[in-house]
């Protein structure tokens, strides 16, 4: 959507305004937004900015699944009058506010876009969504200890995928507007006010302070090329040991897309339906035949790392990981990216 | 979607049916426009979808020709209709078969088995009045594990009567009645020895009978640039998104099917 990362305009915007505006979206846009729905923090739509929680540090699911949902309908067929037809989904009539995305998460956002958007054919499914979506961002302040966005390409303040980006400085929020888009829906604000120094500075310390904390840094420098070269290296025996195929890191992952398309017979008619899919899963490159050309766990194991460390950056140059550290914080078995990647460079 | 207008079985053991379809949609259908090589997503919808090469050609108007084996679900969906019957077909998606880097050449392809498809495109439109001075002399090796195991016996007949192609017909073992050659692909592709000057040739067939089929040709004189395959790989989408049948930073659906045998070298053997 955008890859102009310089604001257009700073504003300031005080915590009361703030919720006065977004209950003013709400009227107008559907408004998603992190909800803590008791075990877990996760975007949805809200009715209220009440209903906002952002004392979190990231959502458990990214927030890739507003526009690409786990479980999405590509098309129903119908047969209406003794005829098959099919049946699209409903146009989006509203515009989408997403409030409240990690700089991690919107770097993501903007890595699917490229996916979606290229070739001879789009995703069209996907591009409505994400053209009809306004990006809020929200820097980080506090990143875990799993957090390696610097390391590759990002950073807790990093505006990448963005219309507009928050900052929380105490009782405002320091509002740098990146797009146009971004800008036209700031209009709708009242009580912007010209940030003064001491917001400035306030910002400022809030994103230094965020990426001093992050103390893992990995140098990544060259790593595609020496991936290219490293297919049949035998260590992807001894990385992929440690896993056990559950997919956990594709599906927590903001930049893993891969999908799977099924047909569901419902009392309204055959659904196409689109769900997410993984390369750790065998059956994921099963041919009919029997023939599996990634036939066991070093395959796979191979592929998600080649796929985002050089596959990737020789078709948009740039690693399309953004260091959220979902994969590390959530994998059953320990298995740490992080590690991998120090054992790939140093192989 | 598309109306099922003809269904021909085109083999002894019943497995392998060509369907002949006409998309009901006349701008849709005037919109399919395809060269020889690529493939559609043909659906039987409640079952599925998958990937499928095409086999008539495009000088054929009005009508496209899948030939398809039963293997899984949604092929075994596809035999189980009749004339007559309502399915979705999308394309046509991937590369197909340079054309025009094929043109002003010798072209000699090398077919095995159900792979023939879209072999059969590509002669159909080469052989076509109007594109048959495009290319110079045609070479055509075909192998099945019988006689009756080859596809598309009306055109093996027809285009046996044609002097401007030489068709060499092969089986695995010696059948009654069968007077043509008897052997594998590879060793009947060495004895024919077409001639690698200013020639291309053009390979589909079971892994097995490429694997041995690529060294005769390149002792026969084939440079890399000039052996061209096309490789298959399971596929949802068709359009470079689903993420399932890349080699490398190649994905088959998109940047293939087709690859010189220069191009695989330089992708991994993950296929």
């Amino acid at each position: 959507m955008n890859s102009s990362s310089k604001p257009i305009k700073t504003i300031a915007l005080n915590k009361e305004h703030t919720a006065e505006f977004l209950n003013k979206l709400i009227k107008n846009y559907r408004v998603i937004a992190p909800v803590d729905n008791g075990k877990t923090i996760r975007f949805q739509e809200i009715a209220d900015s009440d209903e906002i929680e952002l004392n979190y540090s990231n959502t458990k699911l990214a927030s890739k699944e507003i526009l690409f949902p786990q479980t999405e309908v590509l098309f129903t067929v119908k047969k209406k009058d003794g005829k098959t037809v099919i049946e699209k989904p409903k146009p989006i009539e509203k515009d989408w506010v997403v409030f409240g995305v990690r700089p991690c998460d919107a770097k993501g956002l903007e890595n699917s876009f490229k996916v979606f958007a290229s070739g001879a054919h789009k995703d069209r499914a996907y591009l409505e969504k994400r053209e009809k979506s306004i990006v809020i961002g929200y820097a980080c302040e506090s990143p875990l200890s799993t957090c390696f966005c610097t390391s590759v390409g990002g950073s807790p303040s990093g505006r990448e995928g963005m219309d507009i980006l928050f900052t929380d400085i105490g009782d405002k929020y320091l509002v740098e507007i990146i797009t146009q888009r971004g800008e036209s829906l700031m209009e709708q604000a009242s009580g912007a006010k010209q940030p003064s120094k001491e917001d400035l500075a306030a910002a400022q310390n809030i994103w230094d302070t965020a990426e001093k904390s992050i103390k893992e840094i990995l140098n990544l420098e060259g790593l595609e090329e020496k991936l290219d070269t490293m297919f049949d290296d035998p260590i992807w025996d001894e990385i992929s040991q440690k896993c056990i195929g559950c997919g956990t890191c594709a599906y927590l992952c903001p930049t893993c897309l891969c999908f799977d398309i099924q047909d569901e017979e419902t009392p309204e008619g055959i659904k196409r339906i689109r769900t997410w899919d993984t390369c750790q899963f065998p059956i994921f490159t099963l041919h009919t035949s029997g023939h599996n050309p990634r036939p066991s766990s070093k395959e796979r194991v191979r592929q998600r790392i080649m796929h985002k460390f050089c596959y990737f950056p020789q078709e948009y140059g740039h690693t399309s990981c953004v260091g959220c550290g979902r994969c590390i914080r959530e994998c059953p078995v320990g298995y740490d990216i992080r590690e991998v990647l120090v054992k790939l460079e140093e192989t | 979607m598309a109306v099922i207008r003809k269904i021909t079985t085109e083999n002894d053991l019943n497995d392998l049916k060509t369907f002949e379809l006409v998309i009901k949609d006349s701008e849709a259908r005037e919109a399919y426009q395809y060269i020889p090589g690529q493939f559609g997503m043909l659906s039987y919808f409640g079952v599925g979808e998958c990937p499928i090469g095409i086999a008539s050609s495009p000088t054929d108007e009005g009508y496209l020709q899948f030939t398809i084996k039963k293997m899984g679900t949604v092929t075994t969906a596809l035999h189980n209709c009749s004339e007559g019957d309502i399915i979705g077909v999308r394309g046509p998606y991937g590369n197909g078969w340079p054309i025009d880097y094929i043109e002003g050449k010798n072209v000699v392809l090398v077919g095995g088995g159900f792979a023939f498809t879209t072999l059969r495109s590509m002669l159909i439109y080469m052989l076509h009045d109007d594109n048959r001075s495009r290319f110079e002399d045609i070479t055509v090796v075909y192998g099945a594990r019988s006689p009756g195991e080859l596809l598309y016996k009306y055109d093996l007949e027809e285009w046996g009567k044609r002097d401007d192609l030489n068709l060499v017909l092969t089986i695995d073992r010696p059948a009654e009645g069968w007077a043509k050659n008897v052997g594998f692909v590879p060793s009947v592709v060495k004895e024919t020895a077409p001639s690698s000057e200013n020639a291309v040739t053009l390979i589909c067939g079971p892994p097995v009978m490429i694997r041995f089929t690529t060294p005769v040709l390149t002792e026969l004189g084939f440079s890399p640039d000039n052996i061209l395959m096309s490789l298959e790989m399971r596929m949802k989408c068709g359009i470079g998104k689903c993420g399932r049948c890349n080699v490398g930073n190649k994905l088959v659906c998109q940047d293939g099917p087709v690859f010189t045998q220069r191009e695989l070298m330089d992708m991994p053997q993950e296929y």
